[in-house]
């Protein structure tokens, strides 16, 4: 927005406004609207049916003309409006009633608004609608609650954390997942956030919404506002929870006696692997809270505890989590601060991510122990223990005993979050407010390894290599400023609201790795003795263990920001809003982007003539940007190498590098109707110039690949939500979303294949097509039709020119007999809660599900084939199997549909009677299961969609062989108000 | 209302006005280049040497240093240069093993030249060599070089143009940093790389009353570095293989510039009188027999220790510490065979060896220490086992135990895993990293005699010409001298000579076999004789790349 446009339209807009006040004044009346917290500075007051009308002052006084029969509307955001008679009255005093239904306020950047005047897509959602039970992540809270709003955690790893993506893929190699605003702290860490302490979540969905924060907001805003307390209302509470989870399901193997039946290599014992390797695991949580006020000052303290176990052995973390917020005011109520403060320590056992693999296919009739074994004879004793008597059969490719690898490491990690934020807003006048906002996160994440000298698992139990310590400590902190303005003004027909501001960004990352090895013996755990490294004593810089600091470029973000709020008739609401961003990550010339958005909104009813409760329609278009993820890509970077006692060029840099910009178009109605509510969302966007490292030329570059601005994509979709109420027994609510995203362009015009299914033997194997005009996420490959009498897999004549062309080096040319055999991104994903209220006891069923997904299952690509070279492996043994088959070539056989459909959470709770003398104000208890059942054709262990491959958000749909074994908990829970 | 149109004026211009410092400092990395050391001035101490099988010790520290040091990328690993100008050639494969090394069928395609233009090694020894030839490149742009340096440098660069001519003929000659060329054909390629070479040399063309004096090149032999000798045998297979690469035969050039290395160069064949340390030596005697305590002749050229050979022209440095790259140990080994040598990694049982190659061989030719075959034995001397259930030899008897047999079943698709002897050139030691010692020789004087035997024979259209030269080196195999020799029989001593050096493919191009059929190997056409441009740099480079034929 220029100034000079500022400057031109603005006084003429304004004497327009003065103008009709003029025509219809007649007397003057005067009086103060107040409210529960006293006088209501900045109310609206507006003559029915005119467009007459006035603010209030700081103490809450209006004067205004009118005539007799003219009818004031006293209205404020998050206030019941009132409508007053004139009636010959000089002097009219108001009350407004806070609004808590209908009116509900929702947070948007820098400010909130009435739920009825936004104009884009945004979701509240509510403590009472979050997902219950023993909550690891408070992601979980909104798994399947928002339309549009994707979060999976594959198998559930307590220490995994979720890919969330909100519409579907916004980006290609920027940040993907949505930004958090916690209590106004942008891009604070949700992980601080203890998913007791929460009490509301908005999510802004589209480009409209989002344009405000810039860069941050292009994958879509989830703003969360913590618990606070209230004055003199002082409450303590307690919630604890227990729980214990088993494994749900895993990928099918043969029992020993299948294997020995199918031909496997009988090493004289029996094992079951996954038994050996997972266990029964506990969690407890518990929650202390305490919240009031004294004078003009609230707070809240609240405590969490959290002991979560993992199925897999030596997995888990502890977690303590304290939060304290305190609001108080000062200067006649002028001067509101705000100061809230976390602090996390979490420790968690992250086991080895191989263990799972190791524990489907790993040779089911080996023992634990080399003593158990009658081929211990073809081992020295040397051999044996050196790898501390745990049975290893020297000799196989990827193949190692799981509870060697379980019992001979440790991985743990710390981290300790520090979070605080102070907010103070003075009211200079009835209609402007200025905000000045400081925050600082520092979040410190030390990571320990010791593994064993006799840990066969890192190959070198047998060299003079022996052993592995590393230490990796990350920290990083993150500072922000930001000062804006708020200016609220009625303006007779019209409210308006205009927000201005500045922010200032800075973050800084520092990361530092010890990693030794080659430790003299197993007697004592070398992560606490690292001078006994041989590595260290010989002071030879080996770059085997890993030792490196990095520190990355302090990254800026400087950005104004302005955006203008129309209400006008009261049934039309117009929204606008630009952001100036400049970051330091790119090119000399390319640092600063414009983002721009607008929004309008009409109450139909009002214009139709109709009577519904609620029938709003609005459009909304905004521009947001995205930066890449590493630094120093513009400039030109050496390595120094001790082998050249020099530098060489590290990368190929691109002085040209640009902002990816994302325009976003949302349209939605709002339907409100007795007790059903509906909302639909259309949207579509277009990212362009998206920042991805593509294939240059090498002869003119150095290098085969830089960072670029690489291509176009689109993508569009539907999202409803509805819910409905029964006699205030039954609540349905089912929130539904499609989406589809299409590569456009890209710089390879041809296309290319990513997501490498890998070894052994399937390395150039891949199976996700990248291909201007195609859709994103598409499995593409040979369609297996039979065996032939060898065991090879025949495939199909997919074009029917007589000619099979089915490898994998031709799988872009024009006569290649693949196809797309499924898509990785769902169709249709979908959630479905119930609430069933009967007197005292509360039922919650939630279900979820998601259509039309496909996975690639590789534990099935590489172990499910009866290859005589895996016979001293165990064979994966679906229902899909293949006896005959003897060859492992990826096909259409591999690639499954996942759709699923499952009781995510079930709960039942009773609230205890308490009688009115007791200490004790409110009891309830709640007994819950999650992942209650699973209704899927899925082989593998978990159908959820695998929205990315190791960070390649390109390669969706490929389930990899780390992924955890899924689980089913069951929880007791406790809750006492004091 | 007038405070309020000034706010609103106001605002924007505060918000808009701030002067912002967006400029990122690179706190963590270097962007400017810098060499340590050396004539580049300031004092460097030399590494602390791995021992006596560690060339490190041996670093010459200067300007051109990052430059030459690239060339460990892709002259001894797998899935790049290396992988895929041997595999193409008829003596060295890799089967695929049931679920084991199809990897999409690539090593299959080269090994029967069907690949394409998107298979991934080709892709990456193009990628690797402009990668190599733009660090030249920026290190020539750089400043403090004297005429020597710059000479080597372009020596250097020549050779990396060198293998862009031999392998795909038709390229960029970028030598500029940063900028685009068209592209050149096969025949200005030449031109270029001769050139460059003749000028390095000071010369204006290789001719037996060559006289050197105005060379910038030095006569030195400094190690990992490039002297008139170096420049000279590259100029002989350069020549060499002129009638491929230009269509007009340049045989009496390479044979003169072969002998002016063979009459003035420093280096000798390594042979009975030149010993060294066996690093591979177990403590204990394996079936009554003990490792020997050292290395003779031929073997001792490529052993881990091998800095010091007087045979080697010019190679490439490699070492485990801070020089990686070569790992033949993991490349061709069996799992088990870990435990012969207590490796560090477990190998990945890749590389094998074509039977019908094995065995043309004398069974006393001492280059069959070229190889590893039979049953393999752990660092204690305990027989090694291998689980799998395919392991059968020619008999098709079973067993556990761990034998390399010169019988292979099948290229694909079960290729049994200890089927093919294993590739032992490059030798290991005890306790070897996953990377290895041993230094990679670009150009030894051995090559230098077979391109002058030759040239010579081939010049004078007579094989006996070659007769003196190639007797030599059979002498030092330990094999009886030839009284008369045929092409066909010259082409298989080069190929007994220089197995795993990289050289075979070129070699059976120039002697027209390089389309015939061989093992698990169909008839190919002439076209497969360059390979095919990557198709994902075609599609970068804007339409300015253009397929070489037949593809």
């Amino acid at each position: 927005m220029n100034l000079n446009f500022l400057r031109k339209v603005v006084p003429h807009v304004l004497v327009l406004m003065m103008c009709t006040y003029a025509l219809h004044a007649q007397r003057t009346i005067s009086g103060t609207v107040t409210s529960a917290d006293g006088p209501l500075p900045g109310a609206s007051v507006v003559v029915q049916g005119t467009t007459i009308g006035t603010g209030t002052d700081f103490d809450g006084n209006f004067t205004i003309e009118v005539s007799d029969g003219d009818v004031l509307e006293f209205s404020f955001v998050g206030y019941v409006s009132q409508q007053v008679q004139v009636a010959g009255q000089d002097t009219i005093n108001v009350f407004l009633q806070v609004d808590s239904q209908l009116e509900e306020v929702v947070v948007t950047g820098y400010g909130s608004q009435r739920e009825r005047e936004i104009t884009s897509s945004v979701v509240k959602v509510t403590a009472e609608e979050f997902n219950r039970g023993p909550i690891t992540n408070p992601s979980q809270l909104l798994q399947g609650k928002v339309a549009g709003l994707s979060i999976y955690n594959r198998g559930g790893n307590p220490n995994g954390g979720p890919t969330i993506r909100l519409r579907g893929l916004s980006t290609i190699g920027a940040n993907v997942q949505p930004l958090f605003v916690i209590d106004g702290v942008i891009g604070a860490s949700l992980n601080n956030v203890d998913p007791n302490d929460i009490e509301t979540i908005n999510v802004l969905k589209d480009g409209s919404a989002a344009a405000i924060y810039g860069s941050r907001g292009s994958s879509g805003v989830i703003i969360v506002t913590t618990k606070g307390g209230s004055v003199d209302e002082f409450s303590l509470q307690y919630n604890g929870q227990v729980g214990v989870s088993s494994i749900l399901d895993q990928v099918d193997v043969m029992t020993s006696a299948e294997f020995k039946e199918a031909g496997g290599v009988d090493m004289g014992s029996e094992s079951d692997w996954t038994d050996l390797v997972t266990r029964d695991a506990l969690t407890q949580i518990h929650n202390v809270s305490a919240s009031g006020g004294f004078g003009k000052t609230s707070f809240r303290i609240a405590a969490n505890v959290r002991e979560v176990e993992g199925i897999i052995n030596r997995t888990g973390f502890n977690q303590f989590n304290s939060r304290t917020n305190i609001n108080t005011k000062a200067f006649r109520d002028k001067l509101t601060i705000d100061f809230n403060s976390s602090y996390t320590k979490r420790n968690q056992d992250n086991g080895n991510s191989e263990v799972m693999e190791h524990a489907t296919y790993f040779n089911p009739t080996a023992p634990v122990y080399f003593d158990d074994t009658p081929f211990r004879e073809f081992f020295s004793q040397q051999q044996r223990d050196a790898v501390g008597g745990y049975f290893q059969p020297f000799g196989l490719f990827r193949s190692y005993n799981p509870v060697a690898i379980t019992e001979q490491g440790r991985y743990q990690t710390e981290v300790i979050d520090l979070n605080y934020s102070v907010n103070a807003n003075y009211q200079m006048t009835d209609w402007l407010s200025l905000t000045g906002q400081f925050a600082s996160q520092q979040s410190r994440n030390n990571y320990e390894e010791s593994r064993s000298t006799q840990d066969y698992h890192t190959q070198r139990a047998t060299s003079d290599q022996r052993g592995n310590v590393a230490f990796e400590n990350t920290n990083y902190s993150f500072t922000l400023y930001e000062f804006y303005g708020t200016l609220r003004k009625n303006l007779g027909l019209i409210d308006l609201t205009f927000t201005g501001g500045y922010s200032y960004q800075e973050e800084d990352w520092f990361r530092r790795r010890i990693g030794l090895i080659d430790f003299p013996n197993d007697n004592i755990d070398y992560a606490y003795n690292i001078g006994a490294s041989e590595q260290l004593v010989e002071a030879t810089s080996l770059p085997i263990g890993g030792t490196f600091s990095n520190k990355a470029p302090t990254t800026k973000i400087i950005a104004g920001f302005a955006r203008l709020n129309l209400v006008i008739d009261n049934g039309i609401y117009f929204n606008a809003s630009v952001r100036r961003e400049g970051s330091t990550k790119l090119g000399e010339e390319q640092k600063w982007g414009v983002f721009p958005a607008v929004g309008l909104g009409a109450d139909m009813n009002k214009y139709l003539g109709l009577s519904f409760d609620r029938l709003k329609f609005r459009v909304g278009y905004g521009q947001t940007g995205s930066l890449p993820v590493d630094s120093g890509l513009s400039q030109i970077v050496y390595n120094f190498s001790y082998g050249a006692n020099g530098t060489q060029q590290a990368r190929a840099f691109n002085p040209e590098l640009k902002w990816e910009s994302k325009a976003e178009t949302n349209v939605g109605i709002e339907f409100t109707q007795g007790n059903l509510n509906a909302t639909v969302d259309y949207y579509t966007r277009e990212i362009s110039d998206f920042l991805l490292e593509a294939e240059v030329d090498a002869a003119v570059f150095g290098f085969n690949r830089r960072w670029q601005n690489s291509g176009k994509m689109t993508t569009s979709g539907i999202e409803l939500a509805a819910d409905y109420n029964v006699n205030n027994v039954w609540s349905p609510g089912i929130v539904v979303s499609t989406y589809s995203s299409t590569l456009n362009e890209y710089i390879v015009e041809n296309g290319i294949l990513t997501g490498n299914l890998g070894s052994p033997g399937q390395n150039q194997t891949n199976m996700i097509l990248v291909k201007p005009g195609e859709k994103i996420g598409q499995i593409w490959g040979p369609r297996f039709v039979s065996v032939d009498a060898e065991g090879n897999p025949q495939f199909e004549d997919v074009n029917g020119d007589g000619n099979l062309v089915t490898g994998q080096d031709k799988a872009l040319s024009d006569d290649v007999d693949f196809e797309v055999l499924g898509t990785g991104i769902p169709t249709i994903e979908f959630g479905f809660s119930n609430n069933i209220s009967l007197g005292k006891w509360n039922i919650n069923a939630f279900f979820r599900g998601a259509l039309g997904h496909s996975l690639v299952n590789t534990f099935r690509a590489f172990y499910e084939p009866r290859v005589g070279s895996q016979s001293s492996y165990n064979f994966i043994n679906t229902k899909l199997a293949i006896p005959e088959l003897k060859a492992a070539n990826f096909s259409s056989l591999y690639v499954e549909k996942a759709d699923f459909f499952k009781l995510d959470n079930l709960t039942v709770s009773y609230t205890f009677d308490i009688p009115a003398e007791s200490v004790i104000s409110a009891a309830s208890v709640s007994a819950n299961v999650q992942n209650a059942f699973v209704l899927s054709g899925y082989t593998g262990p978990d159908p959820e969609p695998s929205l990315t491959d190791g960070g390649n958000v390109l390669a969706p749909g490929i389930d990899r062989r780390n992924s955890y074994f899924t689980s089913r908990t069951f929880t007791l829970g406790l809750n006492i108000d004091f | 209302m007038k405070n309020f149109i000034k706010y609103i004026l106001i605002a924007p211009l505060v918000f808009f006005a701030f002067g912002c410092d967006l400029e990122e400092n690179l706190i963590g990395n270097f962007t400017e280049p810098f060499t340590l050391g050396g004539d580049s001035g300031g004092i460097v101490a030399p590494p602390i040497s791995e021992g006596e099988f560690d060339g490190s010790n041996q670093t010459v520290s200067d300007r051109l240093q990052g430059a030459f040091d690239k060339l460990r990328d892709g002259t001894a690993g797998h899935n790049n240069y290396w992988s895929i100008v041997t595999v193409a050639a008829d003596d060295i494969f890799i089967g695929v093993k049931g679920g084991d090394w199809y990897d999409g069928g690539t090593w299959v395609q080269i090994h029967q030249h069907t690949n394409d233009a998107t298979h991934e090694g080709t892709g990456n020894a193009w990628n690797t060599i402009y990668n190599s030839i733009n660090e030249v490149n920026n290190t020539l742009a750089g400043s403090g070089l004297n005429d020597n340096d710059m000479s080597q440098l372009k020596v250097l660069r020549a050779f990396l143009y060198w293998r862009l001519l031999d392998t795909w003929g038709n390229v960029k000659l970028v030598t500029t940093p940063g900028t685009d060329v068209p592209q050149s054909s096969r025949a200005e390629v030449f031109s270029f790389v001769e050139r460059e070479i003749l000028d390095a040399l000071g010369i204006s063309e290789v001719s037996a009353m060559m006289d050197l004096s105005g060379s910038p090149l030095t006569t030195e032999d400094k190690k990992y570095r490039v002297n008139q000798f170096a420049a000279l045998a590259l100029l002989t297979r350069l020549y060499l293989n002129a009638e491929v690469y230009t269509g007009t035969a340049m045989y009496q050039k390479a044979a003169d510039a072969a002998t002016y290395v063979i009459d003035n160069g420093p280096y000798m064949l390594s042979d009975d009188n030149y010993s060294i340390k066996n690093l591979a030596k177990r403590p204990v005697p394996i079936n009554g027999v003990s490792d020997s305590d050292n290395l003779t002749g031929y073997a001792a050229v490529f052993a881990p220790n091998n800095q010091d050979n007087p045979e080697i022209i010019w190679s490439v440095n490699y070492d485990p510490a801070t020089g990686g790259g070569m790992n033949f140990n993991m490349m061709t080994l069996h799992y088990a065979s870990q435990n012969t040598w207590n490796f560090s990694a477990q190998p990945w049982n890749g590389y094998q060896t074509v039977t019908d190659f094995y065995n043309t061989y004398d069974a006393s030719d001492a280059r069959k220490s070229n190889f590893l075959e039979g049953q393999q034995y752990d660092f204690q001397g305990i027989p090694l086992i291998d689980w799998a259930a395919d392991d059968f030899d020619e008999s098709g008897a079973q067993s556990l135990s761990l034998v390399y047999t010169p019988y292979v079943n099948e290229l694909e698709p079960n290729t049994c895993r200890q089927c093919g002897v294993r590739m032992h050139k490059f030798s290991f030691r005890q306790f070897q990293k996953d990377n290895m010692d041993n230094d990679f020789p670009l150009f030894r004087l051995g090559e230098v005699y077979m391109n002058r035997a030759e040239a010579k024979a081939r010049a004078a259209a007579d094989w006996s010409q070659a007769l003196p030269d190639v007797n030599m080196i059979r002498r030092r195999a330990g094999v009886s001298e030839y009284s008369s020799i045929s092409g066909d029989e010259f082409l298989a001593e080069r190929g007994r000579e220089f197995y795993q050096e990289a050289l075979r493919r070129t070699d059976l191009i120039r002697f027209g076999k390089y389309g015939d059929s061989w093992w698990e190997k169909p008839a190919s056409q002439d076209f497969r004789i360059l390979f095919p441009i990557p198709q994902s740099q075609i599609d970068a480079s804007n339409g300015t790349l253009v397929q070489n034929p037949g593809y």
